[in-house]
């Protein structure tokens, strides 16, 4: 029996035969530089043909799982859970998208499931941080401190969120507990179908956030919070506590008192980059936006925003190319044209993708686009 | 943290030409070698990144050393520096993760020197030891 058939029927995603309607969105299929494949065709490769046709399908393994499609299907077809399934199956037989940055992403996080590995990640919290190892809150930073490390070249804020989330907790009056020794989500792993590794940290987190007796965890990665909430009671057992994004969490504080508008921008007008695991994954889409407001900015929003935003191009570190630079470039062009003199987002892979994206030559003025992460910009306020 | 233990290899990343030739030296004078050493060769160090030291820690391995050519004799140019600046990053994540910074070096050698080879080498495989200690 051909495997990817039963995945196909797990995410309903035979109604895809007949139907084609998200290959107009898929930023995938509208960016290919060459040869076509869709959504509709994935599926139709998957139950037509063998295993070993499916595998070399390019959507496969280049799909942002951005759930951009399942927003406008008429069918309530999960594509992006039938495309991790198919990963999970690949994975099995040793087959994974082409990983980016020489794997060395993937390299931390599969040695962070190591059960003895005592990390030394907390070098970055300043001595006029308030925090308190006994506190119900949880301030879980993600993979922040190494992404840090990689990609300080880029000019991506890094460490600068964490320490602004944790002042933005302290100007609230809580003092958050940092974890010494928590380790990666896994969403990234998870994503590229590498369940065994995924299992083994997700059991690491439960075993030392339950320890804690922690009610609540604040994150300033989407993908943390999304895994976090969601696929930790699907694939290994519930926390037991509130999860957060750090925009989620503000939206039910008492308003935060922020100095006078110092934005530095001419025109006070920024926009905003929906992450998707934030956005159409988790719902969060108005919390954000208060947020901004509250800072005194006016918000232009992109053609695309909300449920139907733009992934930042790249997603699990894997399979980035030319179509992913194209995703990219198109999206940062759609944020200039908006008039707005600076591009804010929640998600620091967002941050990451979109910066190294103004990198290539030749961009023009949205390769010029200052972008900040919401937390940062809160901080600065303080 | 992750404890170096009796067993476990140390990854040898030489370049094709001073380092290499080094190591050649060594076999034709037929010295032994401690057999945890595995030696691979790439074309130029410049071809080491970040995600393939870790793969080798991920593996199990109790310690990384890169041999290039000398500075300016690279056969590339700059593939010894581009090697620098890869361990320099590496070694950041490297701390992050709790090991110990040693476990993970870098070395410029001169051509067909298998003295000073063994030197280097046997340095290296001494602090990777000494390092159990802490990681
Ligand atoms: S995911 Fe939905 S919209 Fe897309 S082809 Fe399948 S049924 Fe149609
Ligand atoms: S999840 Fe996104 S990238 Fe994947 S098929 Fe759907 S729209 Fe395309």
């Amino acid at each position: 029996m051909n495997k990817f058939k039963e995945i196909v029927e797990a995410n309903r995603a035979w109604l895809c035969l007949d139907c084609g309607k998200c290959s107009s969105v898929c930023s995938i299929t509208l960016n290919l530089i060459e040869g076509y494949t869709s959504p509709r065709l994935l599926v139709e490769t998957a139950v037509a043909s063998g295993e070993d046709i499916t595998l070399e399908d390019p959507l496969l393994w280049s799909c942002l799982t951005c759930q951009r499609c399942s927003e406008i299907c008429p069918s309530e077809v999960n594509f992006s859970a039938f495309v991790q399934g198919a990963r999970q199956l690949a994975f099995d037989q040793g087959l994974s998208g082409s990983c980016t940055h020489s794997g060395m992403i993937q390299g931390w996080m599969r040695m962070m499931a190591d059960p003895d590995l005592e990390q030394d990640r907390l070098g970055w919290l300043p001595d006029d941080l308030a925090v308190d190892q006994d506190s119900d809150t949880i301030y879980f930073p993600g993979c922040l401190p190494y992404y840090d490390a990689a990609f300080g070249e880029l000019g991506f804020e890094g460490l600068a969120i964490a320490r602004g989330a944790v002042k933005i907790l302290n100007a609230l009056g809580i003092k958050p507990r940092i974890l010494e020794n928590e380790r990666c989500c896994g969403h990234d792993l998870y994503w590229q179908g590498d369940m065994e590794t995924f299992q083994k940290l997700a059991a690491l987190n439960l075993e030392i956030i339950q320890a804690t007796g922690a009610k609540r965890i604040v994150t300033t990665c989407p993908e943390c919070a999304y895994t976090l909430r969601t696929t930790y009671p699907e694939e290994i057992g519930d926390l037991g506590v509130e999860i957060y994004h750090l925009s989620e969490f503000l939206a039910d504080q008492p308003l935060l008192k922020t100095s006078e508008k110092s934005s530095g921008l001419e025109s006070g007008k920024v926009t905003y980059q929906d992450p998707c695991r934030l956005g159409r994954f988790s719902g969060v889409y108005q919390q954000p936006r208060d947020l901004i407001a509250s800072l005194g900015y006016e918000l232009v929003e992109m053609d695309h925003a909300r449920s139907t935003s733009i992934c930042c191009g790249t997603s699990c570190w894997s399979s980035c190319g030319q179509v992913n630079k194209e995703i990219q470039i198109s999206r940062l062009e759609e944020a200039s044209s908006t008039g707005a003199g600076l591009l804010v987002t929640s998600c620091l892979k967002c941050q990451i993708h979109l910066k190294c994206a103004q990198k290539i030559p030749g961009g023009g003025d949205s390769s010029q686009m200052p972008i900040r992460d919401l937390t940062t910009l809160v901080a600065e306020r303080i | 943290m992750s404890k170096v233990k009796t067993r476990q290899k140390v990854i040898l990343f030489t370049c094709s030409w001073h380092a290499y030739s080094s190591l050649e030296a060594v076999a034709r004078e037929r010295i032994s070698c401690s057999t945890a050493v595995v030696p691979i060769r790439l074309s130029c160090l410049g071809r080491i990144s970040p995600g393939i030291i870790l793969k080798a820690f991920e593996g199990g391995a109790a310690g990384v050393l890169l041999l290039g050519c000398p500075e300016g004799q690279c056969r590339y140019q700059t593939g010894n520096l581009e090697a620098r600046k890869v361990v320099e990053e590496t070694r950041s994540l490297l701390l992050l993760l709790g090991y110990d910074e040693n476990r993970l070096e870098y070395q410029l050698l001169p051509a067909e020197n298998g003295e000073k080879y063994l030197e280097v080498l046997n340095q290296f495989l001494e602090r990777v030891q000494n390092g159990r200690k802490k990681s």
